[in-house]
């Protein structure tokens, strides 16, 4: 009989029965060394069995399903062959199953505590459950119980503050490598609009940047704004499309009307014209754009050149425009869903000024402020403006068009009152280019009553000075009258800016279905964007309430999101689990400490003269040159999880709902925020340092979950052990021996432990290799070069790769070179960022074209490179004179 | 030495000799021992019975006949055990004497080891014969040299008189028996951690199945048994199933050692199974005279906390496990009115979350979260729904537990919150401490907090 199976060391696999040996005496086994530790045994011991195609299949019932799966195998094994996805967190598909994240769990009929199925084989007639609602729970409880301990974060705190969620750094890179198309193009991804947000957008994002703590936030809006202007310049200039975000659905046939042409509804259009569907936006003004166009100036929104610009996004994509068509007025629901409509969105914004609710305010010089806006907008000039004293009252961004406008259209004196204080105001950004204009601003102030003389003329306003309360909703202190602190402003026009609300006035007959909330908003769901009516959504400010652009372009990408799935026939109840899905997860805020930056302040956008641009309509704001942008945009810390996208513990909190919560009405309209380790068992958590020595591999163990599997990988697939589980308890984290730093392990840079990471613990460094060029003076020609070369002869170079080597290199200051090495720790080939700077500052003397300390010019000159050509040992044209130095850098 | 407590005269002594009898000091000095074991007739009796008269089937029928159960603390059959081994086809077969004894408060093990150790020995013979292992390994904690010492001197008898080596009982099969000494942590109670320690390997559970009678030391079928249960294999080989079954309970005949803590006296104590809770804790004198017993701890630092109206339980597995705690390392542990149960165990369940191994979720930070919890309750800053969610996260730890150490952490707290409700109670809603032990922070009832949900009792 031969052995079928012959073991490394020839013995076989079966013990041999010695033919005087009796069959009925126990076989003498050969119990000293059962298993030679030999790699191969090793291997055969630890790596998953290799079943060949003979092996007996069985068949269990997993999930009421009967499947097929071959013996030997694990449920999990089954499972995932027959397409049943189980949740697995240390599971190593090329390794025995591990056991410690305990989300395999599965019920299996007839056993106590629910095993896990990446260890459990599978037996025939098992019955098998995979997704009852304790197994959920058990899972659920366990993402929690991770995520209390995983003090880290997914998303930079700029894009968790952005209301529509614009993935930031991913744009500032591209910007930074000058790709503004694909910047603009993920910028399209979540906001159609980046030009016309570049320059109206209060920038939220901006007070969250972290690179504050470094030197200056980035100008994310101002970045993003050149990018836009580069595909605009484009597509006017030599008629090339916008870059689409997504690519755009086959057409299905449903016909979509969009009532409203400001942000939430263009927005909406954009993203459902994607979706396949047809779209007609109806407008009640001659032109698009609703607050855009009617709202903001011109000096802050060229209405040709970017807002009609970027609109051409919609019209390019099949988009019907009609104007002058107003709900309500020309139309009413029914006669849209008359025309064969199959959705409609509502998305008409908020026009009606609310009032002061105080004495005189039905004055005749008592202006609507958004009507004195529209008239301005359009070009005209408001009647009587000129020599006149304005009071605007309110602190908004309306507030902040009305006094910079006032002053354009030569008033003689403006004056801006708002109730609360400076940092409290929505505009605070925006006040300081006003008060430059020559706007006086006056805070913590209320109208109490409008002076009128006896024909009705304004004569003055009296306000009363308002002291802080108590904090209200909002976080801000509310602010109550001072009683006796009354004085009066004498002026001749008040601008009322207090907020505004929507015109709901058309609901009635013809437009039934649409109701009205307590707050004089339109009702809709938060998340389906569902009106009383079938097929009739709203969106935008209509149903949140006057807010900033880029709140109501986040409301009418989503409510795309829900219209898209009513017309193709989802479940819109799923739809809040699905879209919750599609949406960032805007919670994950705990920071890591960032690397020490080179100080470089923020690169600002240069303005006219304040004299020049309060007489002036024109753009007041100077862009960026290319250079600028640049420079501006690689200061991005890049604050972003690298594991994103592909961070199993991430989709599996989404998935079971762990980080849920955002989307909730009450959760800062979307916009809120909380700390991953913010849930039921937050606690104790551990703070770990980076580990960031090692040329390609970045450790972050805060995001370690312990699974083990770069332990178990490390040791079993590659042989070198580099981590183990380190500790007891709590504290326990698999890490390098003594915690030492992964430059100091036997690794091998394989990268094999950053590929079998489920989150970010353990990642490939976002480093673009060099080119290299090999000294052959020091190279001992031991062949492990890129690896680790152990005397440096290999190191970052601008040459090609082993091509232009040579044997003598006069020039190289090798004493240099071995201070440099010494003072700056080389790691593998990898130097500390700044050791060239620290280089120069020592007096060195670098050849910048191969970053290689050289000898004084006073030694070398006359020193002609030798041989220097010839020597490369490598083919591929060495370049004439290989060893020329180039441009010296100085010391200063 | 530990003490001895002294038990009533009826109780039999299966595992320990009484006072008069050869044993106890006697077996710690190598040429008393000789001379005792020759006055004692020929050792290892059973171990003659098992291999000529009953041959492997005959010994594991003996022994399910008898109903011998492991005295680890999980109570699973002998026999089944010894049978899965000794059915598995492998090149080699391990027997693992489990002589540890995790439990730092708990020196039950170590007393049989040292007072008794060719009982010890004997029983991992038949163990190995039995199932057909060549070697055999007895793990004691490297620093109990008594124990060592003593289980040393019992293999080197047993060598000279050819009862274990190359040629053992002149059989021509070989059998070794080895002490290991093992340093680690709580967690090699576990069997299957100490088994990778043996192994030289992070002392992290296996998940089971594959049980260690199929896949155990060095991948090889494994019999792992405690040193009680060997001894007491031993015994039932020398004395007979009738012999045994008349002692206990039906489910669990036989005896085991307890280690009792009373306020005046404690010590190590062999009692029959279904002894009551109060028999066993009058053997320490309870807590003397002028206190009341409030909770006796049964388990050791993962056991149960149980009211004082409880001592009438007999003391069985399943009696225990139905009532929250479990026998674990055998220890029993009087608390008087002055102590506090919140306090005692946010103390257990922190000790369990500290020396938890760290593999699996559940364990390392849910363990930790429960402590958190408990520490709260004592520190008076209990958040809202704090005993629902202790109540919710231990639940869910036992369902996704990988080993039974984090499934028995959640056992303190949850049977101070199911026996003594009013006592956490006041913790978690008034900030107060009836026995004054714990130093809450006293709010007063108007202060912005939640309003707690009501005790389970």
């Amino acid at each position: 009989m031969t052995d079928l199976i012959v073991r490394p060391d020839g013995r076989p696999s079966v013990p041999e029965r010695s033919p005087e040996s009796r069959p009925d005496q126990p076989i003498k086994h050969d119990t000293r060394m059962p298993l030679e530790n030999t790699l191969a045994e090793q291997l055969i011991t630890t790596q998953a069995p290799q079943r060949p195609q003979s092996t007996p299949r069985i068949r269990i019932e997993v999930d009421g399903r009967l499947v097929e799966g071959l013996e030997g195998q694990t449920i999990l094994e089954v499972c995932r062959d027959n397409g049943i996805e189980i949740p697995t967190l240390c599971y190593e598909p090329k390794l025995p199953g591990f056991g410690a994240c305990r989300m395999c769990v599965v019920e299996v009929e007839g056993e106590e505590h629910p095993p896990i199925s990446c260890s459990r084989a599978a037996e025939p007639e098992m019955k098998v459950q995979t997704q009852t609602e304790e197994i959920r729970r058990l899972r659920r409880t366990n993402l929690e119980l991770i995520f209390s301990d995983h003090n880290a974060y997914c998303l930079p705190p700029c894009q968790n503050k952005c209301p529509s969620h614009i993935d930031i750094p991913g744009f500032l890179k591209q910007n930074a490598e000058g790709n503004f198309r694909e910047s603009t193009r993920i910028f399209k991804r979540t906001i159609p609009f980046p030009s016309v947000l570049g320059r109206v957008c209060p920038a939220p994002c901006e007070d969250h940047c972290r690179r504050d703590e470094v030197d200056e936030a980035i100008a994310i809006r101002d970045s993003h704004r050149y990018a836009g202007d580069q595909v605009i310049k484009a597509m006017l200039d030599e008629g090339i499309d916008p870059p689409l975000p997504f690519e755009v659905q086959s057409k299905t046939g449903r016909r979509v009307a969009i009532i409203g042409s400001g942000p939430a509804g263009m927005a909406a259009a954009y993203y459902l014209l994607i979706n396949g569907h047809d779209v007609t936006i109806y407008e009640r003004d001659p032109a698009p754009g609703g607050m855009l166009r009617y709202g903001i100036p011109q000096y802050r929104l060229p209405k040709i050149e970017v807002l009609e610009a970027e609109y051409e996004s919609v019209t390019r994509l099949g988009g019907k425009m009609v104007c002058n068509q107003g709900l309500g007025r020309d139309f009413t629901l029914d006669d849209l869903q008359f025309q064969g409509y199959d959705a409609v969105l509502i998305a008409i914004g908020c026009y009606e000024t609310n009032k002061l609710g105080v004495p005189g305010e039905d004055a005749a010089e008592v202006l609507d402020g958004l009507e004195y806006l529209r008239t301005a907008t359009l070009g005209l000039p408001y009647p009587g403006h000129k020599g006149k004293r304005v009071v605007v009252v309110g602190g908004g961004f309306t507030s902040m068009d009305c006094s910079r406008t006032s002053i354009r259209q030569g008033a003689s004196e403006v004056t801006l009152v708002y109730r609360r204080d400076m940092k409290d105001m929505p505009a605070s950004n925006e006040v300081h280019e006003a008060i430059e204009e020559g706007v006086t601003a006056i805070f913590q102030a209320g109208p109490t009553r409008v002076i009128t003389d006896a024909k009705g003329n304004v004569t003055g306003i009296e306000f009363i000075r308002m002291v802080p309360g108590e904090p209200d909703a909002s976080g801000r202190r509310r602010p109550e009258p001072a009683p006796g602190t009354e004085f009066t402003i004498p002026c001749d026009r008040v601008l009322l800016a207090i907020g505004q609300g929507p015109e709901l006035d058309w609901i009635g007959p013809g437009s039934q279905g649409p109701k009205a909330t307590k707050n004089r908003r339109l009702q809709a769901d938060a998340v389906t964007f569902e009106t009383g009516r079938p097929g009739v959504f709203a969106t935008g400010d209509v149903r949140v309430g006057a807010a900033t652009v880029v709140q109501a372009i986040a409301e009418g990408r989503r409510a795309a999101y829900a219209a898209n799935a009513f017309l193709r026939g989802q479940d819109l109840g799923a739809l809040k689990t699905r879209q919750t899905l599609a949406e960032p997860q805007p919670e994950f805020l705990s920071i890591v400490p960032f690397t020490a930056e080179r100080k470089e302040p923020r690169y600002r956008l240069k303005a006219l003269e304040a004299e020049v641009r309060n007489k002036s309509y024109v753009e007041y704001e100077i862009p960026y040159s290319k250079e600028e942008i640049v420079a501006e945009s690689t200061r991005c810390l890049q604050c972003t999880c690298e594991a994103i996208g592909f961070c199993d513990l991430r989709r599996l909190g989404i998935e079971y709902g762990t980080t849920l919560k955002t989307l909730e009405p009450d959760n800062n309209q979307g916009a809120g925020y909380r700390s991953v380790t913010e849930n039921r068992f937050t606690g104790v958590n551990h703070d770990y340092i980076r580990d960031d020595s090692h040329a390609f591999i970045l450790r972050e163990p805060s995001r370690c979950i312990d699974c083990g599997r770069c332990a178990t990988v490390c040791a079993e697939v590659v042989g070198a052990a580099c981590y183990d589980f380190m500790r007891i308890g709590f504290d326990t984290l698999v890490t390098t021996p003594l915690d030492m730093s992964l430059n100091d392990t036997p690794c091998v840079s394989c990268g094999r432990c950053a590929e079998t990471c489920p989150t970010g613990a353990l990642m490939p460094k976002p480093r673009v290799l060099q080119k290299f060029e090999v000294n052959e003076s020091t190279c001992i020609l031991c062949g492990i070069c890129v690896d680790a070369c152990p005397y440096d002869a290999l190191r970052d170079g601008g040459e090609f790769e082993l091509a232009s080597a040579s044997r003598e290199d006069p020039e190289v200051d090798l004493m240099a070179l071995a201070a440099i090495d010494r003072e700056t720790e080389v790691t593998y080939i990898r130097k500390e960022r700044d050791w060239l700077q620290r280089a120069i500052e020592a007096g060195r003397f670098i050849d910048e074209g191969r970053l290689l300390p050289v000898l004084p010019p006073s030694l070398t000159s006359g020193n002609g490179s030798g041989n220097g050509n010839g020597h490369g040992h490598a083919a591929g044209g060495g370049q004439p004179g290989g060893g020329q130095p180039g441009a010296h850098i100085h010391p200063k | 030495m530990t003490a001895i407590l002294k038990t009533p005269a009826a109780w039999p002594a299966i595992l320990l000799r009484r006072e008069g009898e050869t044993g106890g000091e006697t077996a710690r000095d190598p040429k008393r021992r000789a001379a005792a074991a020759g006055a004692a007739g020929p050792a290892f009796d059973g171990l003659r019975r098992s291999v000529r008269e009953l041959g492997s089937r005959g010994t594991i029928a003996l022994l399910a006949e008898a109903g011998l159960r492991g005295r680890g603390g999980g109570g699973f059959p002998t026999a089944d055990k010894w049978r899965a081994a000794a059915n598995a086809e492998a090149p080699a077969k391990y027997v693992v004497a489990n002589g540890y004894g995790a439990d730092p408060s708990s020196l039950t093990d170590r007393t049989i080891v040292e007072r008794e150790p060719d009982a010890v020995v004997e029983g991992v013979a038949i163990a190995a014969w039995t199932i057909g292992a060549e070697e055999a390994i007895i793990a004691v904690r490297a620093g109990s040299t008594d124990a060592i010492a003593a289980l040393q001197g019992a293999i080197d008898a047993a060598l000279s008189r050819g009862e274990l080596g190359d040629d053992a009982l002149a059989t021509g099969r070989r059998l070794v028996v080895e002490v290991r000494t093992v340093q680690g942590a709580y967690m090699l109670g576990e069997e299957t951690v100490l088994l990778k320690a043996l192994d030289g390997r992070r002392g992290q559970p296996e998940q089971r199945p594959p049980h260690p009678s199929t896949t155990g030391y060095r991948g090889m079928p494994t019999v792992v048994q405690n040193v009680q249960t060997l001894a007491s294999a031993a015994w039932i080989l020398r004395n007979g199933a009738a012999a045994f079954r008349a002692t206990g309970t039906a489910e669990t005949p036989g005896t085991i050692l307890v280690q009792v803590a009373g306020n005046e006296q404690g010590g190590v104590a062999e009692v029959p199974f279904g002894t009551p809770l109060g028999d066993i804790v009058k053997l320490a004198g309870g807590v003397g005279a002028g206190r009341s017993i409030k909770a006796v701890l049964v388990g050791g630092p993962s056991g149960g906390i149980l009211p004082a109206d409880r001592l009438s339980t007999p003391y069985t597995f399943e009696a225990l496990r139905l009532l929250g705690a479990h026998v674990g390392s055998g220890s029993i542990m009087v608390a008087d009115d002055r102590a506090c149960v919140v306090d005692l165990a946010r103390v257990l369940t922190r000790f369990c979350a500290d020396e938890a191994c760290g593999k699996t979720i559940p364990c390392r930070i849910g363990t930790a979260r429960l402590a958190e919890i408990g520490e709260r309750m004592s520190a008076g800053t209990s958040r809202a729904g704090d005993v629902q969610l202790a109540t919710d996260l231990a639940d869910d730890i036992v369902g996704s537990g990988l080993c039974d150490h984090e499934r028995l952490a959640t056992l303190p707290l949850m049977s101070g919150l199911r026996y003594f409700g009013p006592e956490v109670a006041a913790h978690v809603e008034r900030g107060e401490c009836p026995a004054g032990v714990c130093r809450p922070i006293h709010f007063a009832a108007s202060a912005p907090t939640a309003p707690q949900p009501t005790m389970a009792s």
